[in-house]
């Protein structure tokens, strides 16, 4: 599993630290981070609550394509 | 999202360091198991399993603190010294009570006061210093690369 960049663009967008992102969706910092560098595979509901915090959809931050990989 | 106890990656490591924890336990007591029935005793009987017992919880805990999966996302950072300080005096004043019952209440029989209390008393409060000592710098290790 790659890193997911654009988890952490669109948080860089919205000038949202690691832990504020993970204040919002009630997990610890440590999530956030092992989501972005790949360590981790996030339930839908995580990948939902991330999303509505960060006003994404998952096609945006989740989908994995030719394109977004 | 829960707002109490763990989050999913924490409740996700803690399943699997429980697991391979329960694992080590169960080899362990079928490698003592094994070197008893070879003839090698390496500690008296209630020792034995109490070391193998509180190695493993010790490596458990350690591996939860060190995994981030010992607290949850809401617990409240503070540091309880009065707390630890009052519970200090209580385990010394409940330590006083019981080796004062112990001396009246007087054994009928002396084999009845088994040797091996001693050595696992001793064993599990170093271990137990030795497990609050390592949480202590894993802590300390994590607090430091929390600022992004």
């Amino acid at each position: 599993m790659g890193k997911n960049l654009r988890l952490k663009s669109a948080r860089a967008a919205k000038d949202m630290s690691q832990k504020d992102v993970a204040n919002a969706v009630g997990v610890t910092r440590q999530t956030i981070n092992a989501i972005e560098n790949g360590d981790y595979n996030p339930t839908v509901n995580l990948c939902i609550a991330i999303c509505k915090a960060l006003d994404k959809t998952l096609n945006d931050i989740f989908w994995e394509d030719d394109v977004n990989e | 999202m829960n707002k109490k106890g763990l989050d999913e990656m924490q409740l996700q490591r803690k399943y699997r360091i429980g697991n391979s924890c329960f694992m080590l336990l169960l080899y362990l007591l079928l490698l003592d198991t094994g070197l008893y029935g070879f003839g090698f005793r390496w500690v008296g009987y209630p020792a034995n399993i109490m070391i193998i017992l509180t190695l493993c919880c010790g490596i458990y805990v350690v591996r939860l603190i060190a995994g981030g999966a010992y607290v949850g996302p809401y617990a409240k950072y503070e540091k309880p010294v009065l707390r630890t300080v009052l519970m200090v005096l209580c385990s010394v004043c409940a330590a006083g009570l019981i080796i004062v019952f112990f001396k009246n209440a007087g054994f009928s029989n002396p084999d009845q006061v088994n040797d091996m209390s001693a050595p696992i008393l001793l064993i599990s409060s170093i271990t137990a210093l030795i497990i609050a000592a390592v949480t202590g710098v894993i802590i300390r290790k994590q607090n430091k690369g929390e600022g992004e």
